[in-house]
């Protein structure tokens, strides 16, 4: 999931010029999870901004569990369910990760739009309250040496051939209540007796995969898809 | 050839310390403890941008010693480069006629004063070992050719004072695998827990220079056995430095640092002396050790 979290307020305020006409859209999907733009918190921002004097003309979101980035589905939304309140907005306020804000542009035929939300990191809902971050969307993943658990999100410098110095008592030199990533994959790995997985010498990321922007391209019938980025275009075929 | 090879080559117990660029442009006192040093020890250390605070650079004060007859080693952190940089810094410094580098990755922005610093991190310090081997092999890291390739003496650090122990050794065999032709170590006070470290990597056959903190006090030792990494101080170190008067301190610091010298020199090839700016210990350290 895309963890998000509201920008402030004022923030909001300020991107608004006075008058401007605004159509709140919200994500039901991980925006919900995160209290950021679900339909309950997409409802509650419009009635926000009405009582700051902001001119809301509708709002509205995907329903719960569907997301906002969803393209054939955020269309219906905004283009046939509302598009009575649509066609008077001059912009969008999105509550949703920056994915769903992007969608808005698309789903509106390149309508004018204001994040409503910091996209954060991409995350595990660990519980109801809270959200993890264990994936930073490299493009190339290596925890199979390193018993699950990915140096690249877990360190903050992402080593990938073991801890810095800076470790002390397993904790992470950036802070002392932080686990060092190395300490937990060395106890997962002898925990499954599998230390040996650490050997050897391990080349640095390539971060052509890591370029941006990136795309997929599905062959649904033929089983194939295709990862688009600088590293050029890398096909798999579920055979 | 590089001064601190060929003495190591030779199998003299080898000296090395270290200076720390200023932030800002006054450079007159660093070059000052240099020229300090420079009759006491093989090379000095120029750390690059340490604790992740923005400084003069280590080239620069690398290639400034270079001109004045001190053997210099080019510290280089992948923090604050990506592989193009780290490699074009590579052949400039040695083209300027630096010899001797120490791979390191560096303290994170976040420990400095420009936290808001993207941290680079591209390589980690054993892809940089790696990549000044195939430097001097004459190539650069994506493989194409070099015009004219340099020989540097290339090492990195390891902590021996680290749990678990297997795991910080498994990095430096790594180092080894990758290149690295000599190891200075973090701060050794505990000469027991240093022997241990050294039993195990003896067989590694790569020199290795201890790391001599000169230890000014025991509120310094405190300090670090609760907030340096890889750092201890064991108790009755902190307690003869409590019980010295602040006027006898120096020389208390040097008699410590001359008796761990003396305790760890049959185990390692050499010590690096980090003075933290009192440079007039060195070579006092370098006497009562009887070097």
């Amino acid at each position: 999931m895309h963890a998000t979290i509201q920008k402030p307020i004022e923030e909001i305020l300020g991107a608004l010029k006075p008058d401007e006409k605004v159509f709140v859209v919200g994500c039901g999907n991980c925006a919900e999870k995160c209290h950021s733009g679900g339909p309950k918190e997409t409802a509650e921002m419009a009635e926000r901004l009405k009582k700051r004097g902001v001119n809301v003309v509708g709002f509205a979101s995907t329903e719960s569990g569907k997301s906002l980035c969803k393209l054939s589905l955020t269309r219906k939304v905004l283009m046939e369910e509302h598009i009575d309140e649509v066609e008077q907005a001059d912009s969008f306020l999105v509550l949703s990760c920056g994915q769903g804000i992007h969608t808005v542009i698309d789903a509106t035929d390149g309508g004018f739009v204001h994040p409503g939300c910091d996209t954060i990191f991409g995350g595990e809902t660990y519980g109801d309250n809270i959200i993890k971050e264990y994936c930073s969307l490299c493009g190339e993943c290596i925890i199979d040496k390193t018993g699950g658990l990915c140096p690249v999100t877990l360190c903050p410098k992402g080593l990938l051939n073991g801890p810095c110095g800076g470790s002390k008592d397993g904790k992470c030199e950036v802070n002392k209540d932080q686990d060092c990533a190395w300490q937990l994959i060395y106890d997962r790995l002898k925990k499954f007796n599998r230390l040996s997985d650490l050997e050897g010498y391990k080349e640095p990321k390539n971060y052509a995969k890591w370029s941006r922007p990136r795309w997929l391209e599905l062959d649904v019938e033929n089983k194939k898809s295709t990862f688009n980025s600088l590293a050029g275009s890398h096909t798999v075929v579920r055979d | 050839m590089s001064k601190l090879k060929e003495a190591l080559k030779k199998g003299e117990f080898v000296v090395t310390s270290e200076v720390g660029p200023p932030k800002g442009v006054d450079i007159e006192h660093l070059l000052k403890d240099a020229e300090m040093l420079k009759d006491s020890v093989v090379a000095v250390n120029v750390t690059d941008n340490q604790s992740a605070v923005v400084r003069v650079g280590s080239m620069a004060i690398c290639h400034l010693l270079k001109q004045r007859g001190i053997e210099p080693v080019f510290q280089l952190v992948t923090r604050d480069r990506n592989r193009i940089a780290l490699q074009s810094d590579l052949l400039s410094a040695w083209v300027l006629g630096i010899e001797n580098v120490l791979c390191i990755t560096g303290d994170h922005p976040s420990l400095g004063d420009h936290q808001e610093a993207k941290p680079v991190y591209d390589f980690d310090s054993v892809n940089l070992v790696k990549a000044v081997s195939i430097l001097n092999d004459g190539k650069d890291f994506a493989g194409n050719e070099l015009e004219g390739k340099p020989a540097f003496f290339h090492g990195a650090v390891v902590t021996p004072e680290y749990e678990p122990m297997d795991l910080q050794i498994l990095k430096m065999k790594k180092k080894i695998d990758a290149g690295a032709q000599f190891f200075q170590t973090q701060a050794v006070y505990d000469v027991k827990s240093f022997e241990n470290f050294m039993n195990k990597v003896s067989g590694f056959n790569v020199p290795v220079l201890a790391g001599i903190v000169v230890l000014k006090s025991a509120g310094m030792a405190k300090y670090m056995n609760e907030n340096v990494a890889g750092v201890f101080v064991p108790d009755d170190i902190i307690k003869e430095m409590a019980d010295t008067p602040k006027e006898d301190r120096k020389k208390k610091a040097v008699e410590i640092a001359a008796r761990i010298i003396e305790d760890i020199k049959p185990m390692c090839q050499g010590i690096h002396i980090m003075p933290l700016g009192w440079d007039d210990t060195v070579s006092q350290i370098k006497e009562a050790a009887g070097l």
